[in-house]
């Protein structure tokens, strides 16, 4: 086992420095590390070894993206708190915090299993992703998430145990699930101020069954067997999926609104007839802007007005010329082609 | 036939001149039937049979359509005739050279009037000039607008300063020692008050049906002003008035009805709007010409058949100081303290000493502050206030925002812009950048109009909202022709625009980085005109 104290005299190892110790000594077939940190960063990330062993980290007081881009193969064991990005882009690697961890935890994750003994900061499980071919990536806090939790969620299983929340409105913070399309967010204690695209519902037998098989694995990580009978009370816990798009609620068009909680015969329905028919342009009927009216007096008997109106709405009843009202669509071609000006436009009220 | 005279009036006076093809017409009539205006017609016209210089006198008759040469039946270039021809053999050219108006007064010896636009607006729009400037993400982390969540929400009633706030303690709770000020917080964008009459009654229904349907249905507090022009009085009993801001104009038309309903509403109505202006024509009253006045419209104001012109001003008011005593304080009264109560006026060089004024309110009962711009539209208007009064929106909503902010009292009474806004297509650019320059929200009475179908255009097609013979049945009165207005297409219509704008407010305030209205973040602002960067106090872009 390689130990390296990142601390001597007052003088601290950069980050580079450390990750270059760490490249060198892989390089050499070591695979077991302990680290007193101090501070560095992106410490566990993408590293592999030649040697068919797996490499393990036990690391205290690290820097920021413990486990960033870590691979199969990997465990790394944080003793105590880690700051942001626990296991940024985790692509198979399984860490542990025994403390809690900072913002954007498993932020990206698609692969490998994040424990938490503690809390997980703001915009954790985000952007988390499942590519079909490997294992779903997994995130298991003991207690609770900062707000934006999940947000873009893609794919993977969270799993947040609201233990010791019990006073918290929501153990996922506020706006949790914003824009999630996959996934699931398996949850024990308060929810508020959910996203609208996703749902709450109760677990099935399948979610019950992975819940009662990876409990223990998780509790055994984080040292915390002795909760194991409290959390796998079932009654406490609901999961959050996508609501799939084709199952999102219908918007009731506006014309059912208007049909059924809307005045019955409408807004005006006591001041003007209405009922509610719509006139196309230039129609027939009522709905003419003008009609043509018949004077018998001037009328020479020629039919020119038979022969042009476009819409033979006119016809000779013994003596008397007849516009039928269902045909005419009020053009005045009849008043216009008449060379007595036997028919006249009027007004059609 | 008889002789054609010099001092008539021609075709080559009127603002339109009809294209006529003879050879794509089959003669169905339709473009003359669809005509409200009755500016074309079927005509008989003589032809020469043959081109033969031997053969005399033989005229052939010929059925065309003709334009009609008239000063009250002339074609204002809204183009029906054109939609409904199958063929395409009709069309409207704009008279470039166009003397109508010159004609209408010199005949009539009477002010030309016109509803809708103005058409003199040229200079090109403050607003096109500015952009969304300040767009860093690394400085200001961008939002997600499809999947953020976001608060379009912005006071309406009078807002106290914390230190103004009356908190007590009794047993160890928060108590309020005594009433604060009514404020509702809504939709930055108010549905523009248009009056019943000034539009049909199928525009206003489906106004209200949208306003009622985006609450209800998606939980957007978007809030209509009802013009004055009365309310029906089911609505006041309704559920559905607790969205409508009541508007209390100089004509004080159809109050008798709102009075009459109180004991029997069950909700109080989102406000009241005291009408002092409008940005279309300063200074004039409301102008709703006979021919609109429908029987319900006599009904509902409780007037006769004739012009209706409100006085230019309330008559009882005769200083700011009176008007808010008076006016401000009885809209109070009138539900109780529990209804906000703004003010709406036309921009103007002395609006920011009305601000100022109003900004003192001792008894904190002024709600709101409406500016109108210049830019704006109206039923109907004497064409010389149209086009030669008011004042820009943009400046002035400016002044008076910078004018509180200096006093440090910027918020406390909410601002709101209107006039002219999506003149140029983007309606929800404007409502943002007015915003950014100090505006709680914005009102619209134009985009309402051409979400329902209008025809009318900036450059003067149509626009005859006064005639009351509006071809689109929007601002008509005529059975006939309201009827064409299909009041669920409308009310779909109108809510499907609120929710693109909704999703381009986003569009803008994501970027940025706001998550919530981002009032006076004129930082976010650029303008590619220096003078508008002076006058406007943001960052001049080259």
């Amino acid at each position: 086992m390689i130990k390296i104290k990142t601390l001597k005299n007052n003088n601290r190892m950069s980050t580079q420095e450390l990750l270059q110790m760490i490249y060198k000594k892989i390089e050499e077939g070591h695979t077991d590390f302990e680290i007193e940190a101090c501070g560095q960063h992106d410490i566990g990330g993408a590293l592999w070894s030649k040697v068919e062993k797996p490499l393990y980290f036990r690391v205290t007081n690290p820097g920021q993206r413990v486990g960033a881009m870590a691979m199969d193969g990997t465990k790394i064991v944080v003793e105590g708190s880690a700051p942001a990005d626990v296991g940024w882009l985790n692509s198979g690697a399984e860490i542990v915090v025994k403390g809690d961890a900072g913002d954007t935890a498993a932020h990206c994750a698609a692969g490998g299993k994040i424990f938490v003994a503690g809390r997980v900061g703001t915009r954790s499980g985000a952007l988390m992703k499942h590519d079909p071919k490997f294992e779903p990536p997994q995130f298991w806090v003991l207690k609770n998430t900062g707000s934006f939790s999940f947000e873009f969620m893609g794919g993977g299983i969270a799993v947040v145990c609201g233990y010791d929340c019990e006073e918290l409105n929501s153990v996922l913070g506020d706006r949790s699930c914003v824009g999630m399309v996959g996934g699931v967010v398996y949850v024990r204690g308060n929810v508020e101020g959910l996203s609208p695209s996703v749902e709450q519902v109760p677990l099935d037998k399948f979610d019950k069954d992975f819940l009662k098989s990876g409990m223990p694995e998780f509790l055994k990580e984080i040292d915390r067997l002795d909760l194991k009978n409290k959390l796998l009370d079932f009654s406490e816990w609901t999961k959050i999926i996508p609501i799939p798009k084709e199952l999102k609620k219908k918007k009731l068009p506006v014309k059912d609104f208007i049909k059924n909680e809307w005045f019955s015969d409408g807004l005006f329905g006591d001041l003007v007839e209405d009922n509610g028919e719509v006139y196309g342009l230039a129609e027939e009927g009522k709905a003419r802007l003008r009609k043509p009216e018949w004077d018998k007096n001037l009328c020479v008997g020629c039919d020119l007005c038979i022969k042009n109106c476009p819409q033979n709405a006119i016809k000779k009843e013994s003596d008397n010329y007849v516009s039928e009202d269902e045909k005419c669509i009020g053009c005045g071609i009849c008043s216009a082609v008449c060379p007595r000006k036997a028919w006249k436009m009027i007004v059609n009220r | 036939m008889a002789a054609v005279k010099i001092n008539e009036i021609h075709k080559s006076d009127l603002p339109w001149i009809v294209e006529y093809d003879e050879s794509k017409c089959i003669q169905c009539g339709k473009c003359t039937a669809v005509c409200s205006f009755n500016a074309i017609k079927p005509a008989v016209e003589y032809r020469k049979k043959t081109n033969s210089i031997l053969e005399k006198d033989k005229l052939e008759k010929v059925l065309v359509i003709k334009q009609n040469i008239s000063l009250d039946n002339y074609c204002h270039g809204c183009g029906m005739c054109a939609n409904v021809c199958p063929n395409g053999a009709i069309k409207l050219i704009r008279n470039k050279d166009d003397k109508y108006s010159v004609a209408y007064r010199s005949q009539k010896a009477d002010s030309f009037k016109k509803g809708g636009r103005s058409n003199l607006n040229t200079e090109g729009r403050t607003l096109d000039k500015i952009k969304v400037g300040r767009i860093s993400q690394m400085t200001d982390p961008s939002l997600d607008a499809q999947r953020h969540t976001f608060e379009l929400r912005t006071p309406f009633g009078r807002v106290l300063k914390a230190d103004k706030l009356n908190f007590g303690v009794k047993d160890g709770n928060i108590i309020e020692t005594t009433k604060l000020p009514p404020n509702r917080w809504i939709y930055p964008i108010i549905f523009g008050d248009m009056s019943i009459g000034a539009v049909s009654w199928r525009m206003w229904e489906a106004m209200a049906i949208a306003t009622a349907y985006l609450n209800e249905v998606m939980g957007i507090p978007i809030r209509m002003c009802t013009g004055e022009g009365g309310i029906p009085t089911k609505l006041l009993k309704s559920k559905y008035v607790k969205y409508m801001i009541l508007q209390i104009a100089s004509g004080h038309f159809g109050w008798n009805r709102i009075i009459k309903a109180m004991p029997d509403m069950t909700e109080d109505p989102a406000g009241i709007l005291i009408k002092i202006g409008q940005g279309a024509k300063p200074g004039d009253g409301g102008l709703l010409l006979a021919n609109k006045v429908a029987k319900y419209v006599q009904e509902i104001r409780g007037v006769p058949k004739a012009d209706l012109l409100s006085p230019p001003t309330h008559q009882g008011l005769y200083s700011i100081e009176e008007s808010v005593q008076k006016m401000f304080l009885s809209m109070n009264a009138a539900f109780k303290f529990k209804v906000p109560v703004a003010i709406k006026v036309a921009a103007s060089v002395t609006s920011v000493s009305v601000y100022n004024n109003l900004l003192r309110d001792p008894y904190n009962i002024v709600g709101g502050f409406f500016l109108d711009g210049l830019a704006a539209g109206t039923g109907a208007a004497h064409e010389i206030s149209l086009n030669h009064t008011g004042h820009p929106i943009t400046s002035k909503l400016r002044d008076c925002y910078l004018a509180a902010v200096h006093q440090g009292r910027q918020g406390e009474i909410p601002l709101f812009a209107g006039g002219g806004l999506g003149q140029t297509g983007s309606f929800a650019a404007d409502a943002f950048k007015l915003i950014c320059l100090g505006a709680n929200g914005v009102f619209t009475g134009r985009m309402l109009m051409e979400i329902a179908g209008c025809v009318g255009s900036d450059t003067g097609r149509c626009n005859a909202c006064n005639t009351g013979l509006c071809p689109a049945g929007i601002a008509a009165q005529n059975e006939n022709l309201v009827k064409r207005l299909d009041v669920d297409k409308v009310a779909q219509n109108l809510v499907n625009y609120i929710l693109a704008t909704d999703i381009e407010l986003k569009k803008l305030m994501a970027p940025i980085g706001c998550s919530s209205l981002p009032v006076g973040r004129s930082d976010a602002l650029i303008t590619v005109d220096k003078h508008i960067s002076n006058r406007l106090d943001i960052q001049y872009a080259c």
